[in-house]
């Protein structure tokens, strides 16, 4: 079998790999940027005490995590034309990723938040600062901490999942395996060398965990209570 | 006319669902009065000063503080938490601020007192209290003893009219408290007016005009420090203090 397996036209396909690695980073990044707005809103929305913005941001919520990513992502492409919004599929697929990632983000930044312990609230309260201040000078700071490697952790779950994108025919990544094995018929050439990528993006985002974590490290503990 | 003290219990009542923790609570606090709190535990000593401050809301009855009545719509609640200082059992400092950030945090944000200015203050008052030397220190550095005097600071630096403290002293190592107390002697000495949940029997001798003894929710018995220590006039309050005392 390994006497079939065509370095040459892999080499031959790099450039493709190449561009389709680039587009892979940075549409992940604007995607995460912008899970990482929508579960800022989400969350807060979540941490309301009235229904009125809790209740539509849990629905929202589990309405993404029941459902497919992929369904999602058709829901959006073939939906989206209809109601009238014809966007590229690049602008879908952003789009798509950063709505189902987003609802994820959100209960990772509500559980770091009401990780932190109710007397930290209770002394901002006592000192008579508002809510904002509370949650600007006490509460997000220390959350942010604890928070910062499991949105690591979304990260590579966002960077596998934008190789769906190649369903809507985004040249991203997987896109150029899937050109490789359908131009030359050579699925293993394709599918083996993304995931090769794959897996060093994998490494790099780890990589920033562990430097991440360390970082943290050095901050002081919690006090004990 | 009926005369105001700074802080003005009348009648008040407050539930945790069906359990009535504070019963019908008279009690009027003097301006610079020293006023210690006991009872056996769950007798809702933490429920009545963290009322004081809004942290529980009480459900009848009056409480004026400084004047203004709690759950009034014209008490500007934030406004009034600003002038009450609150010294928690287990510090609560901040973990990702320095000492002398966490003593000029809510004077600059919410005081709105100048850095220069505030972090000068933060830095005498952190000498004051000792720690001089522990200024750029982070919470988890500090021992307890040195937490809870970083915590009292934190306090003074609102230049506060009234000082709440629920059991400052008891999540401590015993060789912690006296360097606590000393700095809450002090305090009480410059005149501050203050109502301390305590067991600490010295304290209240050598500060406290009264001393409050709750019971199931109800102040069952109050009197200056000697008559009550020396002199108990209850069961309840015998019962209680030969329990504090055997240890
Ligand atoms: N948030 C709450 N919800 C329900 N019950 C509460 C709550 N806080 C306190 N209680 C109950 O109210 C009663 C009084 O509590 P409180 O903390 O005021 O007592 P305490 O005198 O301070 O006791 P301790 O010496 O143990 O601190 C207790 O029975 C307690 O279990
Ligand atoms: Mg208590």
């Amino acid at each position: 079998m390994l006497e079939n397996f065509s370095f040459r036209t892999i080499v031959e396909y790099l450039p493709l790999f190449g561009q389709g690695l680039v587009t892979t980073v940075w549409l992940s990044l604007i995607s995460f940027a912008g899970a990482l707005a929508v579960g800022i809103v989400l969350s807060a929305m979540n941490l309301q005490r009235g229904w009125l913005f809790r209740v539509p941001a849990k629905a929202y919520i589990d309405a993404v995590r029941a459902t497919p990513l992929l369904a999602q992502l058709y829901f959006l492409y073939f939906g989206l034309p209809r109601l009238g919004f014809v966007l590229p599929e690049l602008v879908v697929g952003i789009l798509a990723l950063s709505l189902n990632s987003g609802a994820y983000v959100a209960e990772i930044i509500r559980a770091g938040i009401l990780s932190i312990p109710r007397g930290q609230v209770e002394a901002g309260v006592a000192s008579g600062m508002t809510y904002v201040q509370r949650m600007r000078l006490v509460i997000l700071p220390q959350a942010f901490k604890v928070t910062i490697p499991p949105l690591l952790g979304q990260a590579i779950v966002l960077v596998k999942d934008s190789a769906l994108l190649s369903l809507i025919s985004v040249a991203e990544l997987t896109r150029a395996g899937q050109l490789l094995a359908s131009d030359r018929f050579m699925p293993a050439e394709g599918f083996i060398t993304i995931a090769a990528f794959y897996l060093l993006l994998y490494y790099c985002l780890k990589g920033l965990a562990a430097l991440s974590g360390r970082w943290l490290g050095l901050q002081p503990a919690r006090s004990s209570t | 006319m009926t005369k105001t003290g700074m802080i003005d219990f009348r009648g008040v009542n407050k539930w945790f669902g069906a359990l009535n923790v504070l019963r019908d609570i008279t009690l009027s606090v003097e301006p610079r009065e020293v006023v210690v709190v006991c009872g056996p535990s769950g007798s809702g000593k933490s429920t009545l000063i963290r009322c004081i401050n809004g942290l529980e809301t009480i459900r009848d009855g009056d409480l004026v503080v400084d004047g203004q009545r709690l759950g009034d719509p014209a008490t500007n609640m934030t406004r009034l938490r600003t002038e009450i200082g609150f010294v928690f059992q287990s510090f609560n400092l901040y973990p990702h601020k320095t000492a002398l950030e966490n003593v000029t945090l809510a004077p600059i944000h919410v005081r709105k007192i100048p850095r220069a200015e505030a972090e000068q203050a933060g830095r005498e008052l952190l000498a004051k209290v000792g720690l001089a030397d522990k200024v750029d220190a982070y919470p988890a550095q500090l021992s307890g003893g040195q937490q809870q005097r970083v915590a009292i600071a934190r306090c003074l630096g609102m230049r506060p009219k009234i000082m709440l403290f629920d059991e400052p002293t008891s999540a401590l190592d015993p060789e912690m408290i006296s360097e606590v107390l000393d700095v809450m002697v002090a305090v009480a000495e410059e005149g501050m007016t203050m109502m301390v949940v305590t067991h600490e029997m010295g304290f209240a001798r050598k500060v406290a005009q009264r001393v409050v003894f709750m019971d199931a929710g109800a102040i069952v018995e109050s009197g200056t420090p000697d008559e009550f220590f020396s002199h108990p006039k209850t069961d309840r309050s015998r019962a209680f203090l030969s329990k504090i005392l055997r240890h």
